[in-house]
């Protein structure tokens, strides 16, 4: 059940109370973000004040996210318009999974920083504005399939992002950290538009299922092949700088470094998926567009480009991984990592002899959900470490086990699901990876399979160190004094990271549940071009 | 004599495109590098627009995209000056090879 809207020259017969429930998650969000900047004006700006309007913003979006995934997986909607794929807003299970992952993640981090705010903060609503626009681009990011909202909801994601990393003005280290992460994001933002431009170009639309078919058409015809190919790689390039896909991850650890602890425990987990989702959603659309027998062809070489660029991301990740001594820029080599796990479920189903793509897009929402509960607890162990001891250095970590039992313990759960070790979830969200990838049984899939066993094993290495320095190590320091809602936090994460692995055949139901009918009705499938198509360059000029 | 056609706008587009990469790969200073990413980003209006006129009448999307864009470009020139601004105040200096205290 896909529903489309914002269909701009239909308005008779549109149901637009219907519309704006649909999207009201984002909507409330919205309005959180208005009450925040009314809230110094009428009730001050303690910090805790503004910290409950922003979790009561998140729960009524939350409700009505929940609400909204009921009405789209019960079917009974039809479709708004004669041309689905024209639509700018689409909301289908995907998105409104993904919203409700980020919106229960947005609660943590929230509260997070709410238990690490002093009373004497003075920029709270400045903060959460800034959180709350991110978090908007995010959801934007995954309910869109046209061109001109990608870009619109990877700027809204990204310019919030780099405001929180720089927020503490007398941090020279986020000072330099937000510059960097705006160059870098500015450069490639510049460039996907151009690629965009492009691509609108070619095809004279910016649905993406009409440009893939185009796209296409050149690739199988040698027609524009060379600027179909630039234009398409503009376009990854903007996306991949949002994963920290190689070769487009020199930001992510000074950006992670230098910025607070929750900014980078946000950053860290939503800005990736939300990117990584997007990515899937084009690739599921372009996959759907061919169905001609010489286009087949052109997707291996795609697979092959995804799955190499997962590879490399990956390993690279684990590597430099390796020599850190600062547990925050560990973390973040650990998450450009598991980008690269999760690219490799993208691979699946670019592929082009695949069945299994609604695998590897399940394998994909479920790994993306697990990996929010571990890196939430691990980022708030560190966080906790932080606060007392003022360093995230490894050493600050020494006998933890016996000064802070209660976030040692927690902290070792997470860090084990992270390398994918059982009894935690982390083994199953890979393991379903693993799972897709060798059901493909050929060249691409098997040599991903040995890349993420391999990269895994090394990843033992360096998140075992911090296991040793924590349990094995001890330099006699007094014991940690932490905040009691902090440790529930991260007590809860690593209960649900048990529960998960206990549960694992009902996530997989719902997961299933929650990715099936994106396949059923895809979008290029049932699209109707446009009623006058678009002349090829040459033809048109005067 | 020739009539201006797409093709004219394309290239002047393209030059555009490249001395915005080239600014931004050769510029040291944050606020150049900046320049270049505007250049890129007028390079694109340019294409967006130039689309639009030759690809048949009627045809609104790609300067729809084109406002769209300099809205962009300037909300992001507005954080980047801020960013910029807070960068000196810190480290006295807006060159990129100065900010290097995070590295490994």
């Amino acid at each position: 059940m896909t529903m489309w809207l914002a269909q701009s020259n239909a308005w008779a017969g549109i149901d637009v109370t219907r519309h704006l429930f649909l999207f009201s998650p984002m909507l409330t969000l919205v309005c959180t973000m208005l009450a925040v900047v009314a809230c110094p004006i009428i009730v001050g700006r303690s910090a805790k004040t503004i910290g409950a309007v922003v979790v009561m913003g998140i729960i009524a979006s939350f409700i009505l996210a929940v609400r909204v995934a009921g009405e789209v997986a019960g079917g009974g909607i039809s479709g708004l318009s004669t041309q689905p794929a024209s639509g700018m807003l689409l909301v289908d299970n995907l998105s409104i999974a993904f919203q409700l992952i980020l919106l229960i993640f947005m609660g943590g981090v929230t509260y997070l920083w709410w238990m690490g705010s002093s009373d004497s903060e003075e920029n709270a609503p400045e903060f959460f504005i800034l959180l709350l626009g991110s978090a908007v681009g995010m959801g934007l990011m995954v309910s869109t399939s046209n061109l001109l909202m990608i870009a619109l909801a990877i700027e809204t994601a990204s310019l919030p992002s780099y405001a929180m990393v720089g927020f503490d003005k007398r941090d020279r280290r986020g000072a330099e950290a937000s510059l960097k992460y705006l160059i870098f994001g500015a450069i490639s933002a510049a460039i996907m538009l151009y690629g965009i431009s492009l691509l609108y170009g070619l095809s004279g639309s910016l649905s993406v299922a009409i440009v893939a078919q185009h796209c296409i058409q050149s690739l199988a015809s040698g027609h524009n092949l060379v600027i179909t190919l630039v234009a398409l790689m503009c376009l990854l390039s903007g996306i991949a700088f949002k994963i920290s896909a190689f070769p487009f991850h020199f930001w992510c650890p000074d950006a992670f470094e230098g910025a607070k602890i929750e900014v980078t425990a946000w950053l860290s987990v939503a800005s990736k998926s939300a990117a990584l989702i997007l990515l899937a959603r084009l690739a599921m659309v372009f996959c759907a567009g061919v169905s001609a027998p010489e286009a087949i062809g052109m997707l291996s070489p795609l697979a092959w480009g995804i799955g190499i660029m997962a590879a490399i991301t990956c390993t690279l990740g684990n590597f430099a991984a390796y020599k850190q001594t600062s547990a925050k820029r560990l973390l973040a080599y650990s998450s450009i990592a598991h980008a690269g796990y999760m690219l490799m479920a993208i691979a699946v189903f670019v592929h082009p002899h695949s069945d299994h793509g609604q695998e590897g897009m399940s394998a994909l929402l479920t790994y993306i959900a697990i990996y929010m509960f571990m890196n939430l607890g691990a980022f708030g162990v560190v966080a906790m470490v932080v606060w007392d001891t003022g360093s995230d250095n490894l050493a600050s970590f020494t006998g933890l086990l016996r000064r802070a039992p209660l976030l040692a313990v927690p902290m070792i759960i997470c860090l084990m699901s992270l390398v994918g070790l059982p009894p935690f979830a982390g083994f199953i969200g890979k393991w379903w990876i693993l799972v897709a990838l060798g059901r493909l049984n050929d060249s691409l899939g098997w040599f991903l399979v040995i890349t993420a066993v391999v990269n895994t094993l090394i990843s033992l290495y360096y998140y075992m160190r911090i296991v040793v320095q924590m349990s094995l190590r001890d330099d006699g320091q007094p014991a940690l004094s932490f905040p009691l809602g902090g440790m529930a936090l991260v007590n809860i994460c690593a209960i649900a990271l048990f529960a998960m692995f206990g549960f694992a055949q009902p996530l997989k139901t719902t997961s299933e549940q929650f990715t099936r009918n994106i396949f059923d009705t895809t979008m290029a499938k049932t699209v109707v071009v446009d009623a006058a198509p678009a002349q090829p360059i040459e033809s048109v000029q005067r | 004599m020739e009539h201006i056609g797409l093709t004219h706008y394309l290239v002047v587009a393209a030059v555009l495109f490249c001395c915005g990469i080239f600014t931004m790969t050769t510029k040291r200073n944050a606020i150049g590098i900046l320049i270049g990413v505007e250049l890129v980003l007028n390079s694109t209006g340019i294409n967006l627009v130039a689309f639009d006129r030759y690809m048949g009448p009627g045809r609104l999307d790609g300067q729809v995209v084109a406002i769209f864009l300099i809205v962009l470009a300037a909300a992001e020139t507005a954080l980047a000056v801020g960013i910029c601004i807070n960068v000196y105040k810190n480290l006295s200096t807006v060159d990129v090879d100065a900010a290097s205290q995070l590295r490994g």
